[in-house]
């Protein structure tokens, strides 16, 4: 029972990272951005491409399977996931936003992330990679709870980044404006914010989230081309549920998501336990539409 | 094109048919075949139907069975149960066929066997239907002992494995299996098997298959404090799974699927956690009798005898017919109660092909047991009508490469299975 909650925290803090990233551009873009799933699959991978050339000057740093090569690594994931995304959005999502219908950018996203995996299948290879093939042994905290360095460090980054981007969207100036445009992008406009700009920090910001979520992902589990793919629909289902562009929502909703999986399967049998986090959307939806922390209009919060 | 070669091909038959009695004896008996020359399965279909064609024309070669002359009838189930059934009841109503071989699906089979053969006291022998259900249907008393297949089913897996745990001594072992029809028999029957030597099942856990982590399916299997586990997974989602089990500080005491055997799994996982670990896989049947059948077939068809079913629907085909001689008579249940009788026991050993078979037949008249040795090796037919196959264990050495432990000819599968079953 202990073990289930500590797994389903766990699982639930790296889903609500990558759902933080999906939920702002959702917010603020006005759209689903599927190939949101994509950018943490890259992410992950690039920090796999970039520990070849990090890994040679350090090893790993007691407790923890890794060491400040990985945090290199991460950092150059994280500029390279930000330009991948910068560049789709050059090219894809800009034309397309500006004069067609809402559907279309959604099912470009479709074709993007689909391209985004094979590229990553055609550089890497299909078969499962590992930052380290040393395997970390878990902890016995208390009797029916054991508990790895690693996951300790997961879950500490998240509230980290999650206080910070609480404090960034509530007290810095581009913060506000993309508040601001995800509440109304005609006002923010009159207002002389150059709106391209926001959009671009968004992806930034969302794209190093997505990041960051991709390497703790393969930290934590392995590193495939299908991670992405895998993840998504758990993003969404956090994302809605905590309803959409609002920060704190999307953490709560990672949560109970990753916490429905994990406890499901004390009670169900663990071949159904992908389903159980959707009855709760299910559930949290008919009562509230616009999810848990969702405001009646859309805006990142 | 498929239709006509068909036609052709039924004519031809018939043409041999009428041409052969003048030679031989004047009577025939029909044996049945039902098998998918068309439909999903027509890719391996024809070739098999080309196997038991094979076994028929050697035993006519032979002298006959019984007295008489065999006549091959092969008819198409095009992949439906419902066409299968049909050819079937033409088969055993029509042409009094006391034998059918095949079909190749569970699907198709299974329906043959229950509607067709148990009612009508016909024996059917199948090449290539592997589904556990028939080995219940068996122990229910549905088959009425009419069943028997040349293929293995993951029951001999199970048992073997079973008394593997039991050497090394574990006690309570988890079961973590890939929720497909093939993991849940073999957990099936590994559990069954390791009740009855006397060790304890702790939990039998079901995954479902390209998960992100299987954190919680890992957690569930350690309840109870399991001293082994035993993984039935395919190589990716079990090196995800393995991780996890060991980074908990699962049992580095491990019994491995036959799907496991692969590079990349152990260096997914690592070897240096893997050198208790042993594993399961079918191994390549040899000897001189499977020899004796392949260059036969190389001889009429002038390639390798390379596909799925060829092997067991030869050894369908002989056995179904040198039950026949030793009966005497073309009669289903006669057949049924020899058919033990010419594969197990002291007597001399026959090997396939044309001299093997007048050999047998010279010994079935004197009187003298035989037991025959076929295209897949010894073949010995359980309580159920299921074979054994031959199997190794395998182990992971400190340098990350597969080795093989131990080998499990069919005789010591045969025993052990014999063991569990008393």
């Amino acid at each position: 029972m202990l073990q289930a909650l500590a797994d389903g925290i766990l699982t639930g803090s790296i889903i609500a990272l990558g759902a933080i990233g999906l939920t702002l551009t959702m917010g603020i873009l006005r759209f689903a951005n599927f190939a949101h799933a994509e950018l943490i699959t890259w992410g992950a991978y690039m920090a796999l491409g970039a520990l070849a050339i990090t890994g040679t000057f350090a090893g790993p740093t007691p407790p923890f399977s890794f060491g400040l090569p990985l945090v290199f690594a991460t950092l150059i994931a994280v500029v390279l996931t930000a330009a991948l995304a910068l560049l789709i959005d050059h090219l894809v999502f800009r034309p397309l936003r500006s004069h067609t219908s809402h559907m279309t950018v959604v099912f470009a996203s479709f074709g993007v992330s689909l391209l985004v995996r094979m590229v990553i299948l055609l550089i890497f290879g299909g078969s499962a990679a590992y930052y380290s093939n040393e395997l970390q042994i878990a902890i016995r905290v208390m009797p029916g709870l054991r508990v790895m360095p690693d996951h300790v460090f997961t879950l500490g980054l998240t509230l980290a980044i999650v206080v910070a981007l609480h404090l960034f969207l509530q007290k810095t100036r581009l913060g506000l404006s993309m508040r601001a445009l995800a509440e109304n992008p005609d006002l923010v406009r009159i207002n002389g914010i150059d709106t391209r700009v926001v959009v671009r920090w968004t992806w930034v910001i969302g794209a190093a989230l997505a990041a960051v979520s991709g390497v703790l992902y393969g930290l934590t589990v392995q590193l495939r081309p299908e991670i992405g793919f895998q993840l998504l629909l758990p993003l969404f289902a956090a994302a809605i549920l905590g309803g959409v562009g609002n920060v704190f929502g999307a953490v709560i909703g990672g949560l109970i998501v990753g916490l429905a999986e994990s406890l499901s399967v004390l009670f169900v049998p663990a071949g159904y336990k992908m389903a159980v986090p959707f009855f709760i959307l299910l559930a949290v939806l008919y009562v509230r539409p616009n999810g848990i922390f969702g405001a009646l209009r859309g805006g990142a919060k | 094109m498929t239709k006509h070669l068909l036609l052709s091909g039924a004519f031809g038959l018939g043409l041999m048919a009428s041409a052969l009695p003048a030679a031989a004896q004047s009577c025939e008996i029909p044996v049945g075949s039902v098998l998918s020359i068309t439909g999903s399965m027509a890719a391996i279909g024809k070739a098999i139907g080309d196997a038991g064609q094979l076994a028929v024309d050697q035993f006519n070669e032979a002298g006959g069975v019984a007295g008489c002359n065999v006549k091959y009838i092969l008819r198409d189930d095009q992949g439906s149960p419902n066409v299968g059934v049909d050819a079937a009841k033409t088969l055993v109503e029509i042409e009094k066929a006391p034998v059918i071989l095949g079909a190749i699906q569970s699907g198709v089979t299974m329906p043959i066997l229950t509607s067709v053969s148990v009612p009508g006291k016909v024996v059917q022998i199948s090449c290539c239907s592997s589904a556990p259900t028939f080995t219940q249907l068996a122990r229910d008393g549905g088959t009425g002992g009419y069943w028997f297949r040349t293929l293995p089913t993951d029951r001999p897996q199970g048992v073997v494995m079973a008394n593997i745990a039991k050497t090394k001594g574990y006690k309570k072992i988890a079961v973590i299996h890939v929720n497909s029809d093939y993991g849940v028999s073999l957990a099936r029957s590994f559990k069954a098997a390791f009740e009855k030597v006397g060790g304890t099942v702790s939990s039998v856990t079901p995954y479902n298959q390209e998960q992100a982590s299987y954190r919680a399916e890992v957690n569930a299997a350690m309840q109870g404090d399991p001293d082994s586990l035993f993984l039935i997974a395919f190589p990716a989602d079990g090196a995800t799974a393995l991780r996890e089990w060991i980074s908990f500080g699962g049992s580095q005491n491990l019994l491995l699927s036959n799907s496991l055997r692969a590079d990349e799994f152990v260096k997914s996982v690592g070897a240096q956690y893997l050198t208790k670990a042993e594993g399961i896989d079918n191994a390549q049947t040899e000897g001189p009798s499977v020899d004796a059948f392949n260059k036969a077939w190389a001889a009429k068809f002038g390639s390798a005898p390379n596909g799925p079913g060829l092997h067991t629907m030869y050894d369908a085909a002989a056995v179904a017919l040198l039950a026949m001689e030793k009966a005497g008579k073309p009669d289903g249940t006669a057949i049924r109660d020899n058919i033990r009788a010419i594969t197990t026991g002291d007597g001399e050993v026959i090997f396939p092909g044309p001299d093997g078979f007048k050999k047998a037949k010279e010994l079935i008249k004197a009187g003298k047991p035989i037991r025959y040795e076929g295209a897949t090796g010894p073949i010995s037919f359980d309580q159920f009508g299921d074979v054994t196959g031959p199997y190794l264990i395998w182990g992971v050495g400190n340098d990350g490469k597969l080795t093989v432990v131990d080998k499990w000819d069919k005789t010591r599968v045969a025993d052990a299975i014999a063991e569990i079953d008393k």
